[in-house]
């Protein structure tokens, strides 16, 4: 959304999802460039969460389309792993595979899904391993780390499949507060490198400071998006006025 | 002759030892073959069918493959559902001279012996493999997908080596079962463990003492068994701590890492100012 000529990567249209008659998402537009930051924010069940799961096909979108690279990921014929494996995705519970060491959990998606040979998904797991600060750790198991250490791990992991565009679930919400500096670290150190991402977070300050764009949502629906700065300072919509007056007052 | 037999419990063991030791060893080891090869291939029945039950149904999937896998899935249940619900004296009778009479198979006794235990085995193990699969947190495999594994790589690298670490206590079981319960194979011929203490019971009318040994060496093979299986979990769970891939000595007061020595040493220490204490 920065230049108009900047790459799209990412276009949702008209997106909606309901859980039987409980409609979560309500007619979603919006679009992700090459080096992008976007912030979700909004309240808890606002559906944030599940737009992201959409966007990574977890849930089935009930109607809409979901354009990666102009081509439409909902398509049946369409390959969902392909898709994945190009798409990065961080969750709020880590979702770490806890019959692998650290190590492993960053060299397995390498070798089964893209193929590569032992030794170059050994090194470059290794590379993002040492960017997130957990090379120490390759030998643990994820039940040895603390959280703030496994949500690191599983950054490193998304990394090391080289994807386009990360998408990050709340990425902080599980964690102590006094770890949720390192992986906001991570985080920005990865934005400032133009990584593409698309965080929904519940930290405004993030949101604020780190992210290109920021989009509001509530009951499902995406009341507004625009540059951070403009957001934040003058509100458009008395909703998403609302709801920051609470977050930055509190 | 039948004066020089002798008349107590422990003579009529060693007689029956000496005299027949080595046939009962055979029949302990056949026994051992049939429940080990029983246990893995019901195993292997187990997780395919296991794996066919939890394969997930999605919304947008190809009608055939919906009717496909609802047809397979109700054979499937009903496979479960009869092997599992009549007794395997009966299975093993049924199996062998339905086999014999109707579809002119003589089965050896081995092969008659392995697809029985297995077939009984697979119909257990159906319904551990779903509960071991359902167990894992769907987190794990929703980490999976989102790095692009299908589901088979997603079950293959990450559910199913969970699954079996949650489920070995369960194929333990059904190995101890396997052990104990190819007994019943003696109806269908079968020279196992059982069915040699049963002739040599016979041949002195000694059915006490040669049912001794039988359960002796029942029990010290289940024994060793569920011992063995206690032994590869533990080695499945890997060890409590790990080591640091770093040469920073800053990086090992963390106090996660298993520091060369320390908790001996200050065990040590410990006891040593204990000792000094109590000699004060």
């Amino acid at each position: 959304m920065n230049e108009a000529n900047a790459e799209n990567i990412l276009e949702i249209r008209h997106l909606s999802k309901a859980f039987g008659s409980n409609v979560v998402l309500r007619d979603i537009d919006f679009k992700v460039n090459k080096g992008d930051v976007i912030s979700i924010i909004g309240a808890s069940g606002s559906g944030k969460s599940t737009l992201l799961r959409c966007t990574n096909l977890l849930e089935l979108p009930t109607s809409g389309e979901i354009l990666f690279h102009g081509k439409n990921i909902l398509n049946r014929s369409f390959n969902a792993s392909t898709y994945r494996a190009q798409v990065g995705m961080v969750f709020q519970s880590f979702n770490l595979f806890n019959n692998m060491t650290v190590l492993e959990n960053c060299v397995v998606g390498q070798v089964h899904v893209l193929k590569k040979n032992k030794q170059d998904a050994d090194q470059t797991a290794r590379k993002y391993l040492e960017r997130v600060g957990m090379l120490p750790y390759i030998n643990a198991k994820p039940r040895q780390i603390s959280g703030g250490q496994k949500q690191r791990v599983a950054i490193a992991r998304a990394l090391a499949m080289d994807p386009e565009v990360l998408l990050f679930d709340e990425p902080t919400s599980a964690l102590d507060p006094e770890m949720v500096g390192e992986v906001l670290q991570v985080m920005k150190s990865l934005a400032s490198d133009g990584m593409t991402m698309l965080v929904v977070t519940h930290e405004m300050a993030f949101a604020r400071d780190v992210s290109t764009f920021v989009a509001f949502m509530k009951d499902g629906v995406l009341w507004e998006q625009g540059a951070p700065k403009e957001l934040f300072s003058c509100p458009k919509r008395p909703e998403t006025k609302e709801f920051l007056s609470r977050f930055l007052n509190a | 002759m039948t004066s020089s037999l002798p008349t107590d419990y422990w003579g009529r063991i060693s007689y029956l030892l000496s005299k027949y030791g080595s046939s009962f060893l055979q029949g302990a080891g056949k026994t051992l073959v049939i429940a080990l090869v029983g246990t893995f291939f019901g195993c292997l029945i187990g997780f395919l069918v296991g794996i066919v039950q939890t394969i997930p149904i999605a919304k947008n999937d190809p009608p055939l493959k919906k009717i496909l896998l609802r047809f397979v899935r109700i054979i499937l249940s009903i496979y479960v559902e009869v092997f599992r619900g009549t007794p395997m004296m009966v299975q093993a009778m049924f199996i062998y001279f339905g086999a014999m009479q109707y579809l002119n198979l003589h089965m050896g006794m081995w092969t008659a012996a392995f697809v029985i235990v297995s077939i009984n085995t697979g119909a257990y193990m159906a319904e551990t493999v779903r509960g071991g699969v359902l167990s894992v947190d769907i987190g794990q495999t929703e980490g999976a997908r989102a790095i692009g594994m299908t589901h088979f790589q997603t079950m293959l690298y990450v559910v199913f080596p969970q699954a079996l670490r949650n489920i070995i206590p369960q194929i333990g079981n059904n190995l101890i079962i396997n052990i104990k319960d190819s007994s019943v194979l003696s109806v269908i011929g079968t020279i196992e463990l059982f069915y040699v203490a049963k002739q040599n019971a016979g041949t002195y009318y000694w059915y006490f003492e040669a049912m001794s040994i039988a359960m002796a060496i029942y029990l010290v093979m289940t024994f060793v068994c569920s011992r063995l299986l206690r032994w590869w979990e533990r080695k499945l769970d890997g060890p409590a701590n790990y080591d640091l891939a770093t040469t920073d000595s800053l990086a090992y007061t963390s106090g996660m890492v298993s520091f060369p020595g320390s908790a001996d040493d200050m065990f040590n220490e410990h006891s040593r100012d204990a000792d000094r204490e109590g000699k004060q």
